[in-house]
């Protein structure tokens, strides 16, 4: 590993450290000296990579997008069906929220709760671009395809991903009588027949 | 005595046209100093050297042809006299074939009414066309609805000075068509911010997300080169229709075609990832100089 | 008694024509006008979106396309109307459609003044000057134009009149350069047209002052009055107008007597062996055009040729060439009232209408242009244009010739004949839309 490869494996897994004490106490109490002892390195060190708490606010949600974003292009470069797709992103969704949980608890309490933190440099939808980016390129590409029925952007995106988010939410209550898994054929049935053309 | 230069023998011939190109190109505020260079053998309306009957009987010289309107191959007489019949006689004999106009050069608009039949010269839409091969190597295409005068006569002095023209796949002037109708239109600072225009009707605000603007991805110089010395479509906050594309006219041409709202058409050659990419960031930014009006009159 | 049939090709009228000529003892008795090819505009915008009509129809004419944009779009606009959807257009956007459609008309008759009328009367009489009319015709259109596109953005096929108003938010930088324009205009007609300070050739009111006329046009005036021409070329001397403008508002005008006029009697039907279809309004054959607008508005030295040479060439080209003197005049007054800070398109963005009927009328270079369009679920189910040329050159009906056709006859030279066709500035692409 060399020294850059090294200065990036740090930055993430100080992001990771942040997200899971972010997760176990919230965003407002946890502070930099908690994530620096945790990591076993200096606050002075901490500082080397994130300037500020906010800065890494920002920095986290970016690399989330990013990460989600990655699988999802995954799913475009692909010539399944729209249906197929959907299957697809919900089971990415639903897998990240098993297996990274931290992650979409970041996204839902941190991020869409604390606007305030990402009011600059993170305006709108400049921090979760990478997300963004796919989910848009797959819509393109279902309704060029004539899979999906054409209608304005959030119309479609507030259904699929509010949906998603809906459901990780119960999860994260404890309220979901079964596991999240279970959910995805149901779900992503719904979430087709809700967009897709009408005969 | 010195011999006189040789002047070249110009032979403007119509098909199927409204004669949008030959008003257009008497906008030239230099069209008889340009016209010097020529011998003018026949044009629709300019007094020339031979009536549209000498024309007819297929004898008169000819070094560059002009030709103005989409082409049918049976159907379409003058005095009798297949109109195609007249082409090939004199796109034959011609040094240099000019098809001026989307209709000559791809079918155009008339193509619509009878498309098995009518075609532009050379090209049908993008295909080539039987006599492609024939005339490849004198043709130089002139595609916009109607041809820019100044297109036009940069051609003709081009030829008239015996310079070659550099020319793309179809045969058109890499100088006129490099660029897109994008290129120097007055909205750009509004397409850098994604900023639409609220409506018809104003200066600020880009016409390409609601509008139906296709200047990002159709070639053509028209706001490098202003449309009769003045201004373009997109300047006076019409949108740009793609007259100079093979496929024009579309349809819906004041509505931009979205996918779920996201643009069908981006611009030329750019991937749609790294357009959404951009447009994603861009867009979250709220900059206070564009939410007002440039100017303001009490 | 011997019948003879000619046929000729006349050029250099926005196209092609061929006059089938048929003489009896020396004096033509009939003539069949036929036009080239059907290009079938109507049927293209079957299926296409209503506002279509605003990009497909100017390319219906190279000379009179602003004409056919501002029919197509107060069609649509007619349509919403009638759909209960009224459009209030702000007075700036009704004055610069205005000034736009003036400096086309403007161009329109200069090039049929300085291309067909001077060079084929000078020809016909055999009086060639060798003067190059045509460097005077492209100086004035390019620049009248010019004004225009400062607006439309484009001459021509300008598509910028949308229903609601124009495209463009013109500053007073783009209006000073519009007057200059303008201004550079009127003197050109001044010192070369007419040879007469506007104001001076505007007070012309009878034909006693026409000697008063100089430059161009009096010359072509004289070249007219001095070979025997000024009372030729007549026909059933019946006038209609469907369009208000500042030139006439609409009316007819059957032996001076002046009434009203309602489009839904105008109809439309094929005639034999012609791609263009004949038109009349209740049956019976009208003149439309600069005359016809000179008669319906009395225009005072209109009148006072009428009065002496009944609806003679001499009065049919007057008519036309006065107009340029008429519109320089308003051009002026227009842009000189122009509110900039009114909105320049009123309808709601989000507006959608997606069925109606409607019907545009305009006044155009050669006349009345009429456009109606049926909208079914936001596509046109049928569009028809009604040319001011298909007015003038029908064929005629079971017991009239067409209004051209009996200018023409008892002519007894081809020569003679063609001239008086040329008068009506024919437009054969207009003709067979």
């Amino acid at each position: 590993m060399n020294m850059s490869e090294k200065k990036a494996f740090k930055r993430e897994s100080i992001m990771q450290t942040a997200l899971e004490l972010f997760s176990l106490n919230g965003f407002h109490k946890t502070t930099i000296p908690d994530i620096a002892k945790k990591l076993h390195i200096s606050v002075g060190s901490f500082y080397n990579y994130f300037t500020s708490k906010d800065f890494l606010a920002q920095e986290i949600i970016k690399y989330t997008s990013e990460a989600l974003g990655e699988k999802i292009r995954v799913v475009n470069m692909t010539d399944a069906s729209a249906q197929d797709k959907i299957q697809q992103i919900v089971t990415i969704y639903f897998t990240m929220a098993e297996e990274k949980p931290e992650m979409i608890d970041y996204f839902l309490r941190v991020y869409l709760s604390n606007r305030e933190v990402f009011s600059e440099n993170c305006e709108g939808m400049v921090c979760v671009a990478g997300f963004i980016t796919e989910i848009m390129i797959f819509f393109d590409d279902c309704v060029e395809s004539g899979e999906l029925r054409n209608q304005d952007f959030f119309s479609a995106f507030g259904l699929f991903m509010g949906y998603l988010g809906g459901m990780v939410f119960l999860k994260g209550e404890g309220v979901l009588p079964k596991d999240i898994e279970l959910y995805i054929d149901d779900i992503s049935r719904n979430i087709y027949c809700a967009l897709k053309v009408q005969e | 005595m010195q011999n006189k230069p040789y002047k070249p023998k110009l032979l403007w011939l119509q098909s199927i046209t409204c004669n949008g190109n030959t008003h257009s190109f008497l906008n030239h505020p230099d069209l008889f100093s340009i016209l010097e260079n020529f011998e003018l053998i026949h044009h629709p309306t300019l007094d020339s050297e031979y009536t549209m009957a000498d024309v007819l009987s297929k004898n008169v010289p000819c070094d560059i042809l002009i030709l103005e309107g989409s082409v049918i191959e049976n159907g379409f007489k003058k005095a009798g006299v297949e109109v195609s019949s007249l082409i090939h006689a004199y796109a034959g004999k011609a040094k240099h074939i000019i098809s001026v106009g989307t209709c000559a050069t791809f079918g155009g608009i008339f193509k619509q009414n009878n498309p098995e039949e009518i075609s532009g010269l050379c090209f049908d839409l993008e295909e080539k066309t039987q006599h492609y091969e024939k005339y490849a190597s004198k043709l130089i295409s002139l595609p916009g609805c109607p041809v820019h005068p100044r297109w036009l006569s940069f051609v003709l002095l081009m030829l008239a000075k015996n310079k070659s023209i550099d020319i793309d796949s179809l045969h058109r002037p890499k100088e006129l068509y490099g660029y897109t109708v994008h290129n120097g239109c007055t909205r750009n600072e509004y397409f850098e911010w994604k900023i639409d225009t609220k409506n018809f009707g104003h200066k600020e605000g880009c016409l390409f997300y609601e509008q139906g603007c296709q200047g990002p991805y159709t070639r053509g110089s028209c706001n490098k080169i202003l449309w009769n010395d003045t201004s373009s479509k997109t300047r006076v906050g019409t949108p740009c229709f793609g007259c100079t594309e093979p496929n024009f006219p579309q349809q819906s041409l004041f509505t931009t075609k979205t996918n779920m709202g996201i643009p069908a058409k981006i611009p030329l050659g750019i991937s749609k990832r790294a357009y959404l990419t951009l447009t994603g960031v861009t867009k979250s930014f709220k900059i206070k100089r564009f939410s007002k009006d440039l100017l303001e009159y009490d | 008694m011997k019948k003879l049939q000619i046929k000729q090709l006349i050029e250099k009228i926005e196209g092609e024509a061929e006059l089938d000529f048929t003489f009896n003892d020396g004096k033509i008795e009939d003539v069949k006008i036929n036009f080239g090819f059907y290009r079938g505009i109507e049927e293209i915008l079957r299926g296409k979106t209503a506002r279509d009509a605003l990009v497909i129809t100017p390319r219906v004419c190279g000379i009179c396309n602003h004409a056919h944009l501002i029919a197509a779009v107060r069609a649509i606009e007619d349509g919403y109307a009638n759909a209960g959807e009224n459009i209030t257009l702000t007075s700036k956007a009704k004055d610069i459609r205005e000034f736009t459609l003036i400096c086309e008309l403007i161009q329109n008759h200069i090039k049929w003044l300085y291309m067909t009328m001077l060079p084929q009367l000078e020809s016909y009489l055999d009086k060639k000057s060798g003067e190059n009319y045509a460097i005077k015709a492209t100086y004035l259109a390019s620049r009248i134009t010019k004004a225009l596109a400062i607006f439309a953005g484009q001459w021509p096929h300008s598509s910028y009149a949308v229903p609601g108003g124009v495209t463009c938010d013109p500053t007073y930088v783009d209006v000073m350069q519009a007057q200059s324009l303008v201004d550079e205009c009127i003197k050109f007609f001044e010192r070369v047209v007419v040879g007469l300070s506007l104001d001076d050739y505007l007070a012309i009111d009878s034909v006693s002052s026409l000697h008063k006329v100089d430059g161009d046009f009096g010359k072509l005036l004289h070249l007219i009055g001095d070979n025997g021409m000024s009372t030729i070329g007549q026909s059933y001397d019946k006038f209609i107008v469907f369009g208000d403008s500042i030139l006439s508002n609409a009316g007819k005008s059957i032996v001076t007597n002046i009434s009203n006029v309602d489009v839904k009697y105008v109809s439309e039907s094929s005639q034999e062996g012609s791609v263009a279809k004949a038109v009349t309004y209740k049956n019976k054959l009208f003149e439309v055009g600069p005359l016809a607008r000179g008669m319906v508005a009395k225009t005072p030295i209109v009148k006072s040729l009428h009065k002496n040479y009944k609806d003679s060439l001499l009065s049919r080209v007057f008519a036309r060439v006065h107009e340029v003197a008429l519109l320089l005049a308003h051009s002026k007054k227009l842009l000189a009232k122009l509110q900039l800070d009114e909105l320049s398109c009123t309808l709601d963005p989000h507006s959608k209408l997606d069925d109606f009927e409607g019907v545009g009328i305009v006044e155009a270079a050669r006349g009345s242009l009429i456009h109606k369009t049926t909208v079914k679920n936001g596509l046109i189910t049928n569009y028809d244009i009604i040319t001011p040329t298909q007015w003038n050159l029908s064929h005629g009906n079971e017991t009239q010739q067409g209004i051209a056709i009996k200018a023409m006859v008892n002519s007894t030279t081809i020569e003679e004949a063609t001239f008086i066709f040329r008068t009506f500035d024919i437009c054969s692409v207009c003709t067979t839309q």
